[in-house]
């Protein structure tokens, strides 16, 4: 086995791990270990794609956050409002589709009071259980989101295209704070803080190898969820190192270089953050699905730091280092959650953990700028590369000592 | 609440905005095709399609006046006032078309809230023009000096004079600002560091939520605020019977009968103008102060005569982080204060900075002002108050963003010959 291969027998040891880890794993604390693990990925995705866009494409950008909030709510509001009747209501906005209603209902807001019913309870109450209703697919609804997603980031990908480092970080930031505002605002739509119900990711349930799972089992979420990590960082990887990867780093180290050989800059920045803010939307209407509930605290910056940190702990410039920093931290970061005692004082974990989180994040930037799982990665990778270079030289060095003497 | 003719206000700034992308575009285009300099002239263009729609644009494409601040001044008012308007005729029934009293002590309350904004986007302003750094931790040090000032006046020392809570502060943000520039900016100016600019963005990032939560960890969650600082005396003028000019009671203001200023806010307002001047003082006429602002202008040149840049660099950091520190032991005492009150502040000097134009200081000042006002139109304008608290962060966004997109200079933007970040295009 040659050492440039243990990152890659790694690798597949890490993924057949979480393959199998389920199936292995039947300690009592089962479903929040699954939990943990399910953000962990969540996070690890968006990680990852932010370092595609911060790390290859040099474009810091603090609206990540935004563009899953904009799956996450894409989704939210396309469950919650569309509804696909037989019978038409005569109450709600409707479209004859085919012999069927496409029902849209009307915004309440958060309301308790029964006199401000939307459309279709009232409608359910004159027909007394009649008829059926059935909800939007729920892949309709990702489907969606992802599309959501890209029209948003062209938007804003678009809008950057002149601004650079400081101003991009906080024109993209800008966004993600008005996205918030207007998602805490628009209370009748969003039902602001109190937050979009959904459906869960398998509303009937789902029947897989002749075994059936409720609902609120964790183990579908858990592959879906994998695998769109597994997708994202295939794609990711294929970006990386096609023409395209090449390109976007061209552009990261001198764009005025890169245009003037002909790569067309322009192109290639709106591209990455199409491409970026697809798949943390997509991220974010999937753990939209799994949670069952999107609020605007999705937004707050805390979160956007956390992705950030999990990228820039495991590895800004590389895809892999930045998912596996983020499932290592976020499962870090549920397990000091443990308060203890130290004498009379008690030491809140809960809050003390992210200040040691901060102070890492900072160490890292500072005497390791590539994170800390991206050298070891380049350890393996490049290793021999050195060594050959070493031993050339040394070689080259002996000859012309030779020709010399 | 349901606007009564929402559909006109909407309709207008529809119709602003439609008028305003085709203006700036094609405003461009024709000054590029006449080879003319086109600096600044698709501002010009956008804000005269946005007030004056084709009726101004033809003109404009006919004649291609060369750009000037006239040009560039009285079509953003125009704008300004046509979106007032649209508003006006939209909502009748609002309070602040409807109340003069309520329209005078917002804008009042607008000027005085700007001000502080802008004194402590001074800080921010500092900090890059000499470090070329955007710290995004400068509303961390914003929470800091509030809740030092309200541990020493309030919990601490009880009875204490306020002044020795707010150079308390002070003291502990210069040091944290000194300590951190020297522990983490440091490798940023010797060229170790492929990309600085980035790097600046992420560690004082790093730093704002160590510190955000360091704060939360050790004092915990709770909203707390301090005791006013001291009394108005009483007064009333002209005379006792009739308070026509000014009337104070020991926390409030009332001015003219209708405007109201708050004692905390009045204060601050005062000290921030005070530090201010001292400040520009110490910029204009001391030593280190000249320092400081050769080495915004050029780094290298102030080297050879003399300066030590790295000593700037730190002085310049810690003084950013002070004034910030300074506004926030001013306002704890017209606030409640939380681990978390730093975000909006950081967001907003930030943006107090780009529309003033990163790196000027008067800008700075200007800005806040302009933002100052913004806030208190938003919240004291916007139908449904519920709804209005909820887009008080947008409102600066919403400025940061016409600016960015309109005039990246920002009103008074200039060249940097320090600092990464210096070049934005």
């Amino acid at each position: 086995m040659k050492r440039q291969h243990a990152p890659l027998i790694g690798g597949l040891a890490l993924a057949a791990f979480f393959v199998a880890f389920p199936f292995i794993y039947t300690a009592g604390d089962y479903p929040f270990i699954m939990h943990v693990l399910i953000t962990g990925f969540f996070y690890a995705i968006l990680a990852s794609s932010w370092s595609m866009l911060a790390g290859y494409g040099g474009q810091f950008s603090f609206g990540h956050m935004g563009f899953t909030a904009i799956g996450a709510y894409t989704a939210a509001l396309f469950s919650h409002y569309l509804y696909i009747s037989p019978v038409a209501t005569n109450l709600c906005t409707e479209f004859a589709i085919g012999g069927k209603y496409l029902l849209i209902l009307n915004p309440v807001g958060v309301t308790s009071s029964t006199l401000s019913q939307d459309c279709l309870t009232k409608a359910m109450e004159i027909w007394g259980g009649t008829v059926q209703v059935t909800p939007m697919p729920v892949l309709g609804g990702i489907i969606l989101g992802a599309i959501m997603g890209g029209v948003f980031g062209l938007l804003i990908g678009v809008l950057v295209l002149p601004l650079r480092a400081a101003y991009l970080a906080l024109f993209t930031l800008g966004f993600s704070e008005i996205l918030r505002a207007v998602i805490s605002g628009e209370i009748a739509v969003t039902r602001g803080q109190a937050g979009l119900e959904l459906p869960k990711l398998f509303p009937n349930g789902i029947t897989v190898f002749g075994r059936y799972f409720d609902k609120t089992d964790k183990l579908p979420p858990y592959f879906v969820m994998l695998g769109l990590l597994a997708l994202s960082l295939l794609s990711l990887t294929w970006l990386a190192r096609s023409k395209f990867g090449l390109f976007v780093r061209a552009l990261r180290e001198d764009q005025d270089a890169a245009a003037a050989l002909g790569v067309n800059t322009t192109r290639y920045k709106v591209l990455i953050f199409v491409i970026t803010s697809m798949i943390a939307a997509t991220a974010g209407a999937v753990m939209a699905y799994y949670v069952g509930i999107v609020t605007p605290n999705n937004l707050i910056i805390l979160q956007m730091s956390l992705v950030v940190a999990m990228a820039v702990i495991g590895g800004v410039e590389n895809i892999y280092a930045a998912a596996i920093g983020a499932i290592m931290i976020e499962f870090l970061l549920e397990f000091l959650r443990n308060s203890f005692q130290i004498g009379p004082f008690e030491v809140n974990m809960v809050t003390w953990r992210l200040v040691v989180f901060g102070i890492v994040l900072m160490l890292t930037l500072r005497f390791s700028r590539n994170g800390i799982i991206s050298p070891i990665i380049d350890y393996f990778l490049r290793g021999h590369v050195a060594r050959e270079t070493v031993a050339k030289r040394e070689a080259a060095s002996n000859k012309s000592d030779e020709v010399s003497s | 609440m349901q606007v009564e003719y929402s559909h006109i206000f909407w309709s207008v700034l529809g119709w602003m905005i439609f008028w305003g992308v085709i203006g700036s575009i094609w405003t461009r285009r024709v000054y590029l095709r006449r080879d003319l300099d086109t600096s600044g002239a698709g501002f010009v263009g956008a804000m005269v399609g946005a007030s004056f729609g084709p009726v101004g644009l033809i003109p404009l494409w006919a004649k291609t006046p060369t750009v000037s601040r006239h040009l560039q001044i009285w079509p953003t008012l125009a704008s300004v006032g046509l979106i007032a308007a649209a508003f006006a005729v939209a909502d009748p029934s609002n309070n602040c078309v409807s109340n003069g009293a309520f329209v005078a002590s917002q804008i009042s309350n607008g000027i005085i809230m700007g001000i502080i904004y802008g004194f402590m986007a001074l800080g921010l302003t500092l900090i890059f023009s000499i470090l070329g750094v955007v710290s995004f931790a400068h509303g961390e040090f914003y929470m800091i000096g509030g809740m030092v000032a309200y541990y020493v006046t309030t919990v601490w020392f009880p009875g204490i004079s306020p002044l020795v809570g707010i150079l308390a502060a002070c003291g502990v943000a210069f040091i944290i600002g000194a300590a951190f520039e020297r522990m983490f900016l440091t490798p940023m100016y010797s060229g170790k560091i492929e990309r600085p600019s980035e790097y600046g963005i992420l560690v004082t990032f790093g730093l704002a939520f160590t510190m955000q939560y360091f704060v939360q960890a050790v004092v915990g969650a709770n909203p707390v605020k301090a005791q006013r600082y001291w009394d108005f005396p009483r007064l009333r003028i002209p005379s006792a019977d009739s308070p026509w000019l000014l009337k104070t009671s020991r926390g409030n203001m009332q001015l003219f009968d209708t405007i109201s200023i708050s004692n905390p806010r009045f204060t601050a307002a005062v000290a921030a103008i005070l530090v201010l001047l001292l400040l520009l003082y110490f910029l204009r006429k001391t030593w280190t102060g000249k320092a400081l602002r050769a080495v915004s202008l050029d780094r290298d040149a102030a080297a050879i005569a003399g300066i030590n840049p790295n000593r700037m660099n730190m002085l310049a950091f810690a003084l950013g982080g002070t004034i910030a520190a300074l506004a926030g032991s001013l306002l704890v005492q017209a606030f409640s204060w939380l681990p978390q009150v730093g975000g909006i502040p950081t967001l907003r000097s930030f943006v107090i900075v780009v529309l003033g134009g990163l790196g000027s200081l008067p800008g700075a000042f200007f800005g806040g002002i302009i933002v100052g006002l913004v806030e208190a139109a938003g919240t004291g304008c916007v139908p449904d108050p519920q709804r209005a608290a909820s887009y008080i962060p947008a409102y600066g966004m919403i400025v940061l963003t016409l600016t960015l997109l309109l005039r990246p200079t920002g009103l008074f933007g200039r060249r940097f010959s320090g600092g990464a970040q210096g070049s934005f295009k």
